[in-house]
């Protein structure tokens, strides 16, 4: 193809190199030098016209990633709206405001993150912990809320909601869901291996099941229930601090009353307003 | 001569040069990986053709949807070649998505040098 900047070189260097005067060529070297202008001229047109091709695939790509970017957030948000509307939907069914699920969220991603969990564990622990209790969606209602103590068997029957809860939803290899499964499952563990629905204990307890087995307890025994009335802060917190090493994991009782402050605030500002 | 066609691939585009009609095609992206061999037959046909043909009108269509610097470059030498040709019509139709401003500002600038031939740029 013409206008080789390799062909000049090649040509200029055979003038250079030869024993004949310079002066003698000076119509070659003109010629040359007609030719070097026009590669030059060329070299220049096709940097011009490469920068406007990379300028618009740059900002196209930009615009894309943008796209994407927003297109992921939209799917992350829809996912953990859907996750908490779910469980809110569990809670309504046991005549609860949606509000105990909000709390307990708040109270895990405290938990979670003086417990050394990082960003993403947190993120997925606060927005997965609102499904603990789906499985309860499947317990009639007679046993759900019934006003009075449950018999041993209905108790036995309460008690699946914790592998129905897994069982809906541990098909998905999606993180929110893998971690919304594990925490239906262990959430109602003890740290002694007392608990239901295996009796794991110890750090056998995926640490979202340790952690909501206390904030889910800790707000159950505040709030009015169908069965019993709300108790005081420091009848819970003795009770709290009674279980620790039994139903919850020493750490976490530590954790929980040096963040006990911040852990007030959400229950002052979460407060159920309907009763 | 014989016809020229070369099958677009992901990279390299479509090539119909046909000397019975005098339309010489190319369209597609271009990108090949080496883009010196993808087109040195293609420019070789080129030169032979021009040869052989004499008082015909030739028509070249470019319908890129995209092409690379050194693509450029390329074509920026078949455009230089047909300015050297004298005793033919030639005309280049630089064709672009109506919505492809890009595209349309690049056959601007390869007509800025170009100064015998026909160059149109037209949107479809």
């Amino acid at each position: 193809m013409t206008g080789n900047n390799n062909s000049i070189i090649k040509k200029m260097e055979q003038i250079i190199n030869s024993d004949i005067d310079l002066n003698t060529r000076k119509d070659d070297i003109k010629e040359l030098f007609k030719e070097f202008k026009k590669a030059n001229k060329k070299l220049n047109k096709i940097l011009t016209i490469g920068d406007k091709i990379q300028r618009k695939d740059y900002d196209g790509l930009k615009i894309k990633l943008n796209e994407i970017r927003e297109l992921n957030d939209e799917v992350e948000r829809t996912q953990k709206e859907v996750l908490s509307t779910i469980g809110t939907i569990a809670e309504f069914r046991s005549n609860e405001t949606g509000l105990h699920v909000q709390r307990v969220s708040w109270y895990a991603k405290i938990l979670g993150k003086n417990y050394g969990l990082n960003e993403r564990e947190v993120d997925l622990l606060f927005h997965a912990a609102p499904m603990h209790d789906i499985g309860k969606i499947a317990i009639p209602d007679a046993i759900l809320n019934k006003p009075s103590k449950l018999s041993f068997e209905e108790f036995e029957i309460m008690k699946t909601h914790a592998k129905l809860g897994y069982e809906m939803i541990n098909d998905s290899d999606r993180p929110l869901l893998v971690a919304a499964s594990i925490i239906a499952h262990e959430h109602h563990e003890n740290w002694d291996g007392s608990g239901y629905p295996r009796g794991l204990s110890g750090d056998n307890i995926h640490i979202y099941g340790r952690i909501i087995a206390l904030v889910d307890v800790f707000d159950a025994l505040g709030s009015d229930r169908c069965y019993k009335k709300a108790w005081d802060n420091d009848s819970i917190f003795n009770y709290i601090k009674k279980e620790s090493g039994k139903h919850f994991e020493p750490k976490l009782v530590d954790i929980f009353f040096s963040n006990l402050d911040e852990i007030i605030n959400v229950k002052n500002k979460l407060e159920n307003r309907i009763k | 001569m014989q016809r020229l066609i070369v099958e677009k691939t992901k990279s390299s585009p479509a090539i119909d040069f046909n000397p019975d009609t005098n339309i010489l095609k190319v369209a597609g992206e271009s990108y090949p990986e080496n883009c010196t061999r993808f087109y040195l037959p293609i420019f070789e046909w080129i030169v032979e053709y021009l040869k052989g043909a004499s008082d015909v009108e030739i028509i070249l269509i470019f319908d890129l949807v995209y092409f690379n610097s050194s693509s450029s470059k390329v074509l920026l030498d078949i455009f230089d070649l047909l300015e050297e040709q004298e005793s033919y019509k030639i005309i280049v139709n630089w064709i672009h998505d109506i919505e492809d401003g890009a595209m349309q500002e690049y056959g601007e600038e390869f007509k800025e040098d170009i100064k015998y031939i026909e160059f149109n740029i037209i949107a479809k």
